[in-house]
């Protein structure tokens, strides 16, 4: 069965709800960033180290610090067992261009692609010209283009082009909240495939990437409704924050999701190229509008309702933020986004912690837990470390009794360094060997990740629903034009 | 293949864990039954009772000497925190000797061999130790220093076979801690690591990412010694206060370095035995198994090459230790060979009788063996002549020897030091009888940094030591300062009460 190219109208549009999520479920949506009962946890945990503080400062601090060193360990020692768990087989799943090639001739199925994108003109046809380049059978592909109504430029940059088969515009209306994933909702309401999946405007994916999606479904049992591509970055050498910023994700997409996929945990998704099963995705209600890290939180979602997330070996190359300000920007969002989603998924923790499992709870609070936590405590920690090799204080030495010390002494001398070699490891794997010298000055990205992560706590509680755009267009277009080269 | 994933458990199981809990089991039995000299972990237990106490005399040993090394003492660490003496020491033998066992499986199985075979391999290198028991051999740094030389040979093998990037990272990560369980291994880290680039120049695709293998491979090293050098420099206020003893012992340390490092020149056949199979099979990723035999055994001579340089020098207390781990490398060699079980369980069985001439010949270390050492009688005879002479007596017993001497040792009286500074114990502890024990300067305790501070401390005392006293090999030093006040009152009332 092939697909018609007929443009939905905005009437058909105007009927969708693209906030379904939240009223159907308010419990899963991060439309309330924050319940009731949890700011008044919040505020009694507060309160109570305050009083502390106060009543016996010195006993309070020494608590303080052996709880993060504590934390810190059990990080640490969770990220070597994901990575040793990436060296695993089934932390991918792998096909060989013979395999596909000895699969045809075949029917492939109808496969939705939605690309949603705002104020992006430049980048349109560089978009459709990537898409059109998949090798997949252009009457099998379903591809949207989700366009704001009040997108001028984009709006009229899409429609000055000729789409090609299987291509179409859908301009969703504007309405609250301004986000990704609203516009996700509507293009999943219209969407016509078996599969689907997710596309920035900027993303160039694997030529094979949708072929390989539907073996890697064919080949897995009904419980995987979830194939995530790798990302990865046409831009590594435009700058100094492009190369770590590429190191990052060679080590999170080549690493470490591997390694959560081997060991069946709760997969927070990439923000793009996630494949799924259409219709578990419409049971789930689509995408959280509210929540500006939506494709976490829809990894936890999956794994809430029994479903798995695999890895597939495939890539698709994005435009890694170039600047400073912007990346900050893109960082604060993801970072609020990991709090919103953990706040969501936190509210029943009795009833996520028999949803998930022992075992895949842990992964869930060390993954999103953990990270925003090691986040946001690293900077007084490298404080204290500084201020004990300057001046060599007696206070700090007081704050560490004896094993808190050696744990403390563990993390920072250890601890740093494998995760900035888990950088490095992700470099070699990449074959980005040049960027492996460059990986070594991670510690001042992780300043960086700080002051983000810092800057996303002040904004979850002031600008919850707030949607800092990430800025695309401001790299090479020798990049695109590198990877399309292959 | 269920069947076959059912096999794959069942052997695992049987190779991973069952295997090296009996084995080692059966070598702690042994060592507490027949080899009454040893004392697991006698060392180390020592530094980390300082350590657990906050002393500064502990955080000095743990990074105070390159033949002490830290990796040992942070070992047994968590076991001497949670368990009492002995069962600190049995915890962290068995642990070490299991973790042994489970690289001697880890190195074997990287070829694909059957469990009968992982299991003979790990039978011949518990066999061997057995047969020539000694407390060297028996140490907790031999287990550790040999699980880091499985490791990184067989990863080092690895590579040159097959070019996988975790052969890399584990090499290159054992390499990092061999260096950090002393100077016997020092070499042997930097050649595994520095035979990682090298390794991959036969291929034109994986020698043009040279600055990948030694970035990764070599990372590990660099860091783990920068920390331990920085370590010095906070702990001990000279960044190279660990190696100094060599110039002490060693007349002529550039030779000693050049005679060492040219022991890696063992490494050359294998490397071009790489270098030729990479060139006859240029589709292959990597060399194959014949280079990775020749890697091993050339990995195994180096370290008895080393061991013979280190006691041509006149510093081979550990090279029993070398021994040990440069024999199990060869039987892992010999378990990687494609042949049937019957015919390597003989080899396996002349090879561990053969390695009695190479373990009974090596020199046991005073320090850790010697039974005087332990001899937990002298710190009472210590502290009742002291106690004789004044009540105000503190006596420091001197260097790593001192802290093995005070291992079950529970008064006040004495305690361990190990950077003597004489003026600085006056100011510290005005108005008391100040007397050191000064361990014999031979074997390792050479190294200990009091006799290159005072080469003739033990012969002749030093300026303001005099000397008081025998007790076994030690030799206790009155510390000679101006009488207190007290002490004036206290000898008046003495000689007044006496007429």
């Amino acid at each position: 069965m092939s697909i018609r190219n007929e443009v939905p109208t905005q009437e058909d549009i105007a009927k969708i709800d693209p906030l379904a999520l939240s009223h159907m479920r308010p419990d899963w949506s991060a439309s309330q960033p924050i319940t009731l009962a949890q700011k008044r946890w919040l505020f009694a945990v507060v309160a109570g180290v305050a009083v502390a503080a106060l009543v016996w400062p010195l006993r309070t601090a020494q608590v303080l610090i052996a709880v993060c060193t504590a934390l810190y360990v059990v990080i640490m020692l969770y990220k070597f067992i994901v990575i040793r768990a990436s060296l695993s087989p089934s932390a991918l799943l792998r096909f060989s261009p013979q395999d596909l090639v000895a699969c045809e001739p075949r029917e492939w199925p109808v496969f939705s692609v939605l690309v949603p994108m705002y104020k992006e003109p430049e980048t349109v046809k560089q978009m459709v010209a990537s898409l059109e380049a998949l090798d997949y059978p252009a009457d099998k592909k379903d591809v949207q283009i989700l366009l704001e109504a009040d997108d001028d430029a984009t709006c009229e940059a899409a429609r000055a082009l000729s789409m090609p088969q299987g291509f179409r515009l859908t301009v969703v209306p504007p309405s609250f909240p301004r986000t990704k994933p609203k516009a996700c909702n509507v293009g999943l309401a219209l969407a016509r495939g078996k599969y689907l999946v997710i596309y920035d405007a900027e993303d160039l994916p694997e030529r094979d990437q949708l072929k390989k999606a539907v073996l890697a479904f064919e080949s897995s049992p009904d419980n995987v409704v979830c194939i995530q591509s790798r990302l990865n970055y046409y831009n590594p050498r435009q700058n100094t924050l492009t190369r770590w910023f590429t190191a990052e994700y060679s080590a999170w997409f080549d690493l470490q999701l591997p390694g959560l996929a081997a060991l069946g945990a709760v997969i927070p998704l990439g923000g793009t190229s996630n494949h799924f099963r259409t219709e578990v995705l419409r049971e789930l209600l689509g995408w959280d509008a509210y929540n500006v890290t939506e494709d976490c939180d829809l990894g936890v979602r999956l794994a809430r309702a029994g479903y798995a997330t695999r890895m597939l070996e495939t890539t698709t190359w994005e435009e890694a933020c170039s600047r400073p300000a912007f990346w900050i920007r893109q960082r604060t969002r993801w970072q609020k986004g990991y709090i919103q989603t953990w706040f969501v998924h936190m509210r029943r923790p009795l009833a996520l912690l028999r949803e998930l499992g022992v075992v895949n709870f842990l992964h869930y609070q060390l993954l999103i837990g953990g990270v925003t936590f090691s986040v946001l405590v690293n900077p007084v920690f490298w404080m204290m470390t500084l201020v004990w090799f300057v001046f060599r204080p007696e206070g700090v030495a007081q704050l560490f009794p004896g094993p808190v010390f050696a744990a403390g002494a563990v993390c920072l001398f250890l601890g740093n360094f494998v995760f900035l070699y888990v950088n490095l490891l992700g470099c070699c794997k990449r074959r980005q060997d040049s960027l492996m010298w460059w990986a070594l000055l991670t510690p001042f990205y992780w300043m960086m990740m700080s002051y983000s992560g810092w800057r996303a706590v002040i904004q979850f509680f002031r600008d919850p629903f707030v949607w800092e755009k990430t800025q695309h267009g401001l790299g090479s277009p020798a990049g695109p034009a590198a990877v399309r080269r292959g | 293949m269920t069947e076959d994933r059912k096999t794959y458990r069942w052997v695992r199981m049987l190779t991973g864990g069952v295997t090296p809990f009996v084995l080692a089991v059966a070598l702690l039995v042994f060592v507490r039954v027949y080899v009454s000299a040893c004392v697991p972990g006698a060392q180390e237990a020592g530094i980390c009772r300082e350590l657990l106490a906050g002393t500064t005399v502990g955080r000095q040993a743990l990074f105070g000497s390159c033949w002490v090394a830290p990796l040992p003492v942070l070992f047994y660490l968590p076991f001497a925190w949670i368990f009492p003496e002995p069962l600190a020491g049995m915890g962290a033998f068995f642990t070490a000797w299991f973790l042994v066992l489970w690289a001697v499986r880890e190195a074997v199985k990287a070829t694909g061999q059957s469990g009968v075979r992982i299991v003979l391999a790990q039978t011949a290198v518990v066999g061997m130790v057995m047969l020539s028991p000694q407390a060297q051999t028996l140490g907790i740094r031999t287990a550790l220093m040999t699980l880091f030389m499985l490791l990184g040979g067989a990863a080092l093998a690895d590579w040159a076979a097959y070019r996988r990037i975790r052969d890399v990272v584990t090499a290159g990560w054992a390499g990092a801690l061999l260096a950090l369980c002393g100077l016997p291994a020092f070499v042997s880290a930097g050649v595994a690591v520095g035979m990682l680039p090298l390794a991959a120049c036969g291929k034109r695709e994986s020698r043009g990412r040279i600055q990948a293998w030694v970035l990764l491979g070599g990372l590990p090293l660099v860091y783990t010694v920068g920390v331990w050098i920085l370590m010095n420099r906070l702990v001990l206020g000279d960044p190279f206060f660990f190696v100094r003893s060599l110039s002490y012992l060693l007349p002529q340390p550039g030779v000693f370095v050049l005679a060492v490092l040219g022991s890696g020149l063992a490494l050359l056949p294998a490397l071009i035995m790489t270098w030729v199979c990479d060139a006859r099979t240029p589709e292959a990723p990597g060399a194959g198994p014949v280079a990775a035999s020749a890697v091993l055994i050339s990995f195994a001579v180096e370290l008895l090459v080393c061991g013979w340089v280190l006691t041509r020098f006149g510093v081979g207390w550990h090279v029993g230790t070398l021994y040990v781990a440069a024999l199990a490398v060869l039987v892992v060699a010999l378990a990687r060979l494609r042949q049937s079980p019957v015919r390597l369980a003989v080899a396996l069985g002349l090879f561990v009788c053969l390695s009695r001439f190479w373990l009974g010949g090596a020199p046991v270390s005073e320090l850790s063996a010697g039974a005087e050492n332990a001899d937990a009688d002298i710190p009472r005879q210590v502290e009742a002549f002291v106690e004789s002479r004044t009540p105000y007596g503190r006596v420091f017993v001197l260097g790593y020897a001192g802290l093995d001497l005070l291992r079950g040792y529970t008064g006040g009286r004495l305690q361990p030091n190990l950077d003597l500074h004489v003026g600085a114990l006056r100011r510290a502890y005005p108005g008391q009888n100040l007397y050191v024990l000064v361990p014999r300067p031979t074997g390792a305790a050479r190294s200990e940094s009091v006799f290159w501070k005072y080469p003739d401390l033990y012969v002749l005392g030093g300026d303001r030591l005099l000397y008081a006293a025998t007790f076994g090999t030690w030799r206790l030093f009155e510390v000679v300062t101006a009488p207190t006040q007290e002490q004036w009152d206290e000898w008046r009332r003495a000689a007044e009460s006496g007429n």
